[in-house]
């Protein structure tokens, strides 16, 4: 297997470790280096966060006072937990913002703000999920017309690092001729979005769609139709699968989505992309990566805290007045003042919940970090040692990590 | 030189309530091979009679033998037979020869390091009932030294009602001692300590006289593997997968430990069958909780729902398991350490059930049930083939094959052309036909009968069509009754029915049998 090192501008992918068909490596973003199997959390920059900006912004505000180490928050060098990060476009969107507060945030790029200290990876995506259940992206409210053009007009003015083509996400009751027409327009988005993006500034994923091998392959070539052939094959820097987000709580679906697109890509000669699979975090993040995914990106950490959850594990949560916080020793949970926020005594709840959605991360973050270290290990071994440990002893996960073991690990017998 | 010895007993009350769990002579079998292979033999003979005077059972082993502590130890009622605690001895804790007093006589002939010591108890069951302690005379002799071995017999053992020795069959014993004793151990698998012991059985003949002396070991082995599917019509059968040696750890939340030695197999009939059999297959298949290496019960439920347990022999072992005094229970089930047991093996059998093999192994019987299936369809064909070849003519056997013999007719050129235009058999108007440019709502059956059967309404059916009438006292029957609350008459000349019910209403009776 070669390596994707270093041929355009200064992104490629190098793998270092295989077992099974999970693997680890390292993601070159221009300056900065990212270890995989990683987890880009999402973080709302927009919400609370311009300096004049208090509205709405709550518990998005605190996680970027944690992402600065700001003295709010006590000060803490929490840097290495945002060693990547993604943000929406539809974060914007959704906000239902006016022109002039849109300009104004689209200003600067997000590294480049005085307000912000953070030099990790930015990951945009490009909102196509917000087409999911007949909603749309709509621009209306700032007057812009979203197409792609518009999208990579924001990413850019973003500073995006990690851009994605448009795409039109497929559902769970679509027919073949709805999924056809999806990757038709995708192909379309795809074809403008390599014209008017640059490989050398910025690290270009192409959106996949698909359950299954066939629906993959099918996109793949509906992709192909349009673009050509050499362009899919060498205008790309990383993929990432999407639509998965309505099979979240299926994890066996979510398997065999992803192990069956590691095996599409293999098969379109893509072995050495990375893969980013879009929308899905926690518990599913050590199956899927057992089957060949490289990153991920979480929302999860913070929706956990807005509904009172505090990860005791990757795959267990904890109601918040029921924590004992001396059995984590994470730098938030062994910081006096943040468990009193996290205990309730915290002038705005977003702080409360903020510092939960912070632990939570953590929780995350260590856990993918504990995944890379058995990969790491000589064979398969440490993987299902892992697997061992974690996954199997849960009732719910046991069939899923077993059947990882034995489709790509090589089994227990 | 002799001596009269009393064993020290202060439960004798205690003893005879545990007794009364001993009633298999089986048991003292059982007792006894744990007791030579502790004592290091590497051969035990045993010999069970049935005398006029009762039962007796002859235990000969080439073991290290007993001297004067050890026999107070055989004999003693409050303790073990095993003096080292320490020691990973069978019967120790156990109830061992406790159960030999049973009888009407003890003798022990044993001889260890040059020293012989024959000990006689005589009537330690009569005694014990009527409270009296039973004692036991040793006389010592020398022998040659590296002699060393014991000889026990019982006799008059006290069976219990329905375990007479007579009732004993070398099959019936081969298969309890390979379940239920040290002879199935899978101590071999797993300990340093294993050393061999051949077993030989001898029944009198008055018991069984149908084969000589039986010849067992002490270990339990599963039958060879065959990973591939075979031939015929049942390729899973004989396909067997072993499972080798695993020790799991358990930990309580209170910080308790304990060690599980888990050994087994999956396989389908034929490999099962040719294990040992203890009853039918649903009573011996499934996961065993086995102390000291010998199966004590079973715990189908750490097997999932979906994986029928018969496929499975697995054989787990752990010492942190109880037993009630007979072996045949284990006691302490409601511990911490008992749950966290169960936890961890329902853990590694959810392996075991996700292993590939496995899974092509239930997937090669589910093809081999639909091949089988697919086979008895065609010997359907052949069937229908034979039939359509001995008829005559068509005959029609369902509604659908009416419609089909209707058209036929048509195409025959038989007049007035009735034509199906519509056919929904689910529906009680289950055709729409045409004739002479009109359509009609029509039920269409394979005998006029079935409309009836099928308590379809009249009203709103212009023609019925079938092949044939059908029984024709039903029809009287229906004349004579009514249906649906009308009256009605069957006119077949005509072919017509004529249906009253408030209103007049005439149907069109179709016999497609008379079309032919
Ligand atoms: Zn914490």
């Amino acid at each position: 297997m070669g390596f994707q090192q270093k041929q355009h501008g200064n992104n490629g992918f190098e793998i270092a470790n295989q077992a099974g068909a999970a693997r680890t490596g390292t993601l070159q973003v221009g300056d900065t280096e990212l270890e995989t199997p990683n987890l880009f959390p999402v973080v709302n920059f927009y919400a609370g966060g311009t300096s004049s900006s208090l509205y709405g912004g709550g518990i998005h505000r605190t996680m970027k006072e944690f992402m600065n180490g700001d003295e709010v928050i006590n000060g803490g060098d929490y840097s290495e937990y945002f060693d990547g990060v993604m943000t929406s476009v539809a974060s914007l969107t959704d906000y239902g913002i006016t022109k002039e507060r849109y300009e104004e945030y689209i200003d600067t790029p997000i590294k480049e703000r005085d307000l912000f200290d953070f030099d990790g990876v930015l990951f945009v995506d490009s909102g196509g999920f917000k087409f999911l259940g007949d909603k749309t992206l709509d621009g209306s409210d700032f007057e812009v017309d979203v197409d792609q053009r518009a999208i990579i007009d924001i990413q850019r003015k973003l500073g995006a690092d990690l851009v994605l083509n448009l795409d039109r996400p497929i559902e769970p009751d679509d027919d073949y001729e709805t999924r056809v027409q999806k990757a038709r327009m995708t192909a379309q988005n795809v074809d403008q979005f390599l014209e008017l993006t640059n490989r050398q500034k910025q690290t270009r994923y192409l959106t996949l769609h698909g359950y299954n091998y066939s629906m993959l392959n099918t996109f793949l070539t509906e992709i192909e139709k349009v673009i050509g052939k050499d362009r899919v094959h060498r205008e790309f820097d990383g993929v990432a699968l999407g639509s998965l987000v309505p099979l979240k709580d299926n994890k066996g679906k979510l398997i065999t989505a992803v192990s069956d697109c590691r095996e599409v890509l293999n098969d379109w000669g893509f072995d050495d992309l990375p893969l980013h699979i879009l929308g899905i975090s926690s518990s599913a993040i050590p199956l899927l990566a057992a089957v060949g995914a490289d990153t991920f990106d979480s929302s999860s950490y913070l929706h956990a805290a807005i509904n009172g959850k505090y990860h005791t594990s990757l795959y267990n949560t904890e109601p918040l007045d029921d924590v004992d916080f001396s059995n984590c020793d994470c730098p938030v949970c062994s910081d006096d003042k943040l468990v009193n926020w996290m205990k309730g005594d915290a002038e705005y709840q977003k702080d409360k919940l903020g510092a939960v959605s912070m632990h939570n991360l953590i929780i995350q973050k260590e856990e993918i970090r504990r995944v890379r270290e058995a990969i790491n290990k000589s064979g398969t071994d440490g993987l299902i040692e892992y697997f061992e440990q974690s996954l199997s002893r849960h009732k719910s996960m046991q069939q899923h990590a077993h059947r990882v073991v034995n489709d790509s690990l090589g089994g227990y017998f | 030189m002799s001596t009269t010895k009393t064993p020290q007993v202060n439960e004798v009350n205690e003893f005879l309530e545990i007794a009364s769990d001993f009633e298999d002579p089986l048991e003292v079998i059982r007792e006894s091979l744990s007791n030579s292979y502790d004592a290091g033999a590497t051969e035990v003979e045993i010999t069970i009679r049935d005398r006029p005077i009762g039962s007796e059972i002859v235990i000969e082993d080439n073991g290290e033998g007993m001297d004067y502590a050890d026999l107070e130890s055989f004999f003693d009622l409050g303790n073990s037979t095993k003096r080292d605690p320490s020691s990973d001895a069978i019967g120790y804790k156990g109830h061992g020869t406790k159960i030999f007093y049973k009888s009407e006589e003890v003798l022990v002939n044993t001889s260890k390091e040059g020293t012989n010591l024959r000990a006689q108890m005589e009537q330690p069951w009569e005694k014990l009932n009527n409270r009296v302690m039973p004692e036991y005379e040793v006389r010592e002799r020398s022998v040659k030294e590296g002699n060393s071995g014991t000889h026990i017999r019982i006799t008059g053992f006290k069976s219990g009602r329905g375990f007479s020795p007579s009732s004993l069959t070398y099959n019936k014993i081969e298969h309890y001692l390979k379940w239920k004793t040290l002879a199935g151990s899978t101590a071999h698998y797993f300990t340093d300590d294993y050393h061999e012991m051949d077993v030989y059985i001898t029944l009198g003949d008055e018991i069984d006289d149908t084969q000589g002396t039986l010849k067992l070991n002490n270990k339990l082995e599963f039958p060879d593997e065959q990973i591939e599917p075979g031939e015929g019509n049942f390729p899973e059968s004989r396909m067997c997968k072993h499972y080798p040696p695993r020790e799991l750890t358990v930990e309580t939340d209170d910080g308790d430990t304990a060690t599980i030695e888990i050994v087994g197999m999956i396989g389908g009939k034929d490999a099962r069958n040719e294990l040992p059999t203890y009853g039918k297959h649903s009573a011996q298949f499934g996961i065993w909780l086995a102390k000291d290496y010998i199966k004590v019960e079973r715990v189908n439920e750490v097997i999932s729902h979906d994986n029928e347990f018969l496929h499975f022999f697995f054989v787990a072992n752990c010492q942190d398991i109880e037993l009630s005094a007979n072996r045949e229970k284990i006691r302490n089930k409601s511990s911490a350490i008992y749950q966290a047991i169960k936890e961890e093996l329902s853990h590694y059998l959810s392996k075991i059930a996700s292993d590939p093999w496995f899974k092509d192994y239930l997937n090669q019987r589910r093809k081999a049930k639909l091949s089988r299936r697919a086979k008895s369809q065609q010997s359907s064909v052949e069937d229908r083939e034979k039939q359509i070849h001995d008829r005559e003519r068509f005959v029609p056997s369902n509604d659908a094959e009416v419609v089909l013999g209707l058209e036929r007719s048509n195409r025959n050129g038989v007049l007035p052309e009735i034509v199906v235009e519509d056919y929904d058999p689910d529906v009680e108007v289950n055709a729409l036909v045409r004739q002479d440019g009109s359509l009609y709502a029509s039920s269409i059956h394979h005998k006029l009968t079935d409309h009836f059967g099928a308590d379809k309404p009249l009203e709103a059916v212009d023609k019925i069509i079938c092949w044939s009438y059908g029984d024709p006292d039903e029809l009287s029957e229906l004349e004579r009754h009514g249906y649906h609350g009308g009256d009605i008459a069957f006119d077949l000349n005509a072919g017509r029915i004529e249906y009253q019910n408030g209103r007049k209403h005439n149907i069109h009776i179709v016999s497609v049998e008379q079309r032919f």
